[in-house]
């Protein structure tokens, strides 16, 4: 990033003219300057630049050239947009300024004030709660809702005043293979970087990229991802890209590194996996924050690329049902919330609220999408939450997926956070562990870490006798289920 | 509809007064408080009859939003049957029970805090119990209380008709929209999950 004095990446690109290399290999061919209505006919179900970037500017139009024809580009494989209006923007700007005012979160054994309003206006339009009859009198008593009910068919998770014209959609995959479309609209999408501002405010970055540079690069390393490139609106149009580092992306494996370098964006965004493939390239840029979502970071590798990228590296609870929820602080021993309007609650198996500091699942009320009320929604992520006067709430322990029990070799039950805990020193982007009917383990892992050293961390922990197999790779696409078992009784 | 019954007056009150325990939220599961098919059997005994296990098992309830609101307003018809008159009336049981079972179809378009809330919710649930138990409002001729009892369900009906068109066309209208969209994986957002 080079903010100030110096040229900005895009003037660079624009002083280099036509001269630049033209795109190569299924980039994606740019309207012509000033005819931003016309449609760039290669867009999915007639889509035009103009329904992708209302707004657009020059400046904007000089960005998405930069960024997709830069020399060492990507092969872009698909075509996305910000889609906001000019009425959006300054929506989204007022809720910037809200979400960084806002004091996050309730005192212990109360509800947020907001919350008796969400609830009568999600029994009152909107139809999936409509069908639930009258409002029950104690919020404990309202239905909990999962997954399976928004993949039977979440129109009805859509209240009554929603336009459908505007309608959007996320979809999402999870570990359980089903995917699953999600309402939206685009105001929800570009409201997430609100939350990662005061997710940053944290480690005292205060974002500054503007116009004629990038703000953030997406970074994906799966056999095949959605790439695409935009600009943000909201913050003066900067640059945004949507990357894939897996090599059957690039026209040369070294352009990654290249065409990182210079966009020098002032965030990069990606997971575990893609931020370990990146750690390995010699980048050179020094964004001011990494942030990884969609799978658990451990210590180790969050260590390893503070170090490798001389910033911080932010690990945030994010979910396309609710957008970012919170982001973890060692300093405060858990995952905090960032969203001031999204009640948490921690359930047990039969729905019913643990005893304060107890482990169970994360269940979420309200959010920021107008297309998907919240109502009591069952995360199928588990965690405690600590509550204190002043603070905001804190998820302690989180972990992904219902808990699994597995049996050591003396007959005793561990839980899996006590793997989890086990294996924090180590550099791993993603592992599994499964115990077979036998007894036998089975640990496969992805990202750095000595296959002899987690093996006896493992057996420091099964004990001696327990049978072990430990293996290197194969686990390079997407999320996984990471604790699993054969073994009757490993389902507390 | 042939034999007179009480007021109609009389019962209508006695909805609007319905206690807190009959809308206490029902039984299902580990969550809630009262238990449906106990109350049941509670007014099939006030009524004069036995209240056997095969009969009430019907009146509980595995998921809780599919359940409760048919639970809710069979504790209402509950409430609405334990009145002295009809405790008085020696009813046949059978056509108590089929009167209870119809909380099913009067609760796919009324929440069961409307039959208390609402006059001609009420109004329309005291007539129907009577009109199922064959039975007609004191004063009222049989031509009277059936087509006040038509008139107050047809407008209802349509009521529901109305809305689940509505509703159903706007799903239908939200579902395309989203597949549309699916083509062009809608806004970029800062973040990837």
């Amino acid at each position: 990033m080079s903010p100030g004095a110096e040229p900005s990446v895009a003037d660079q690109f624009a002083s280099a003219g036509t001269s630049a290399d033209p795109p190569m290999g299924g980039a994606d061919v740019d309207p012509s300057p000033g005819h931003a209505d016309e449609s760039t006919g290669g867009g999915e179900g007639g889509t035009t630049d103009a329904d992708r970037y209302p707004t657009l500017s020059e400046e904007g139009r000089r960005m998405l050239r930069f960024l997709r024809e830069h020399p060492h580009a990507p092969i872009y494989r698909n075509q996305s947009g910000n889609r906001l209006t000019a009425a959006d923007v300054e929506h989204v700007r007022a809720f910037e300024r809200e979400v960084a005012e806002a004091e996050v979160g309730w005192r212990p054994g109360e509800a947020p004030p907001w919350l008796d309003a969400f609830v009568e206006r999600c029994f009152a339009d909107t139809p999936f709660y409509r069908a639930y009859g009258s409002r029950p009198r104690h919020f404990h008593d309202v239905p909990t809702v999962s997954r399976a009910d928004l993949e039977r068919d979440v129109a009805r998770f859509v209240p009554d005043g929603v336009p459908p014209g505007r309608l959007i959609n996320f979809r999402t995959s999870g570990t359980t293979g089903h995917p699953l479309l999600l309402a939206s609209v685009p105001v929800v999408a570009a409201s997430y970087l609100a939350f990662l501002k005061r997710a940053l405010r944290r480690w005292k970055v205060e974002l500054t990229h503007g116009r004629g540079e990038v703000g953030v690069v997406l970074v994906g390393f799966q056999r095949t991802c959605f790439t695409y490139v935009s600009v943000t609106p909201h913050m003066d149009e900067s640059g945004l890209a949507k990357i894939n580092l897996h090599p059957g992306d690039w026209r040369d494996p070294d352009d990654r590194a290249r065409y990182l370098d210079a966009l020098a964006p002032e965030v990069l965004a990606g997971d575990p996996l893609s931020f370990s493939a990146l750690a390995a390239l010699p980048v050179t840029a020094r964004p001011r924050a990494l942030i990884s979502t969609s799978m658990a970071l451990r210590p180790a590798l969050r260590g390893q690329l503070e170090e490798r990228f001389g910033c911080p590296v932010l690990d945030l609870y994010s979910m396309n049902e609710a957008g970012p929820v919170a982001v973890y602080d060692e300093a405060e021993g858990g995952h905090v919330l960032v969203q001031h309007r999204l009640y948490l609650e921690i359930l047990d198996g039969d729905g019913r609220p643990v005893a304060p500091g107890e482990r169970g699942e994360v269940t979420l009320t309200g959010g920021f999408n107008p297309c998907l009320p919240l109502l009591r929604y069952r995360t199928g992520d588990h965690a405690s939450l600590r509550l204190a006067p002043g603070r905001e709430p804190v998820l302690v322990g989180l972990e992904g997926r219902p808990p699994v029990r597995f049996r050591t070799s003396a007959g005793e039950w561990l839980n899996n956070i006590e793997v989890t805990h086990a294996l924090k020193s180590f550099p791993l982007a993603q592992f599994t562990l499964h115990q077979r009917a036998d007894g036998g383990l089975r640990f496969r892992f992805g990202g750095g870490g000595d296959t002899g050293a987690i093996r006896e961390a493992l057996v420091a922990l099964f004990g001696a006798g327990q049978g072990i197999e430990v293996e290197a790779g194969g686990l390079d696409d997407g999320k996984v289920v990471q604790y699993t078992s054969d073994l009757p009784g490993a389902r507390p | 509809m042939d034999l007179e019954g009480p007021m109609l007056e009389t019962l209508v009150r006695r909805l609007a007064e319905t206690p807190e325990d009959f809308l206490a939220e029902p039984r299902i599961g580990t969550a809630g408080r009262v238990h449906t098919a106990a109350v049941v059997g509670d007014l099939l005994r006030a009524l004069g009859g036995p209240a056997p296990g095969a009969e009430l098992s019907r009146f509980g309830g595995a998921d809780a939003k599919l359940d409760r609101n048919r639970l809710s307003v069979t504790l209402v018809l509950c409430w609405l049957l334990a009145d002295q008159w009809f405790v008085r009336a020696a009813l046949p049981l059978d056509r108590v029970l089929a009167l209870l079972d119809e909380a099913r179809e009067l609760a796919a378009h009324t929440a069961a805090a409307k039959f208390v809330a609402d006059a001609d919710r009420r109004e329309e649930m005291a007539r129907l119990a009577l009109a199922r138990l064959g039975r007609r409002p004191a004063g009222e001729t049989v031509a009277q209380a059936q087509d006040r009892l038509t008139t107050l369900s047809a407008a209802e009906r349509n009521r529901v008709l109305r809305a689940s068109r509505a509703a159903e066309e706007r799903a239908r209208a939200i579902r395309e929209a989203l597949v549309r969209k699916a083509a062009d994986e809608s806004a970029d957002k800062w973040g990837r999950e």
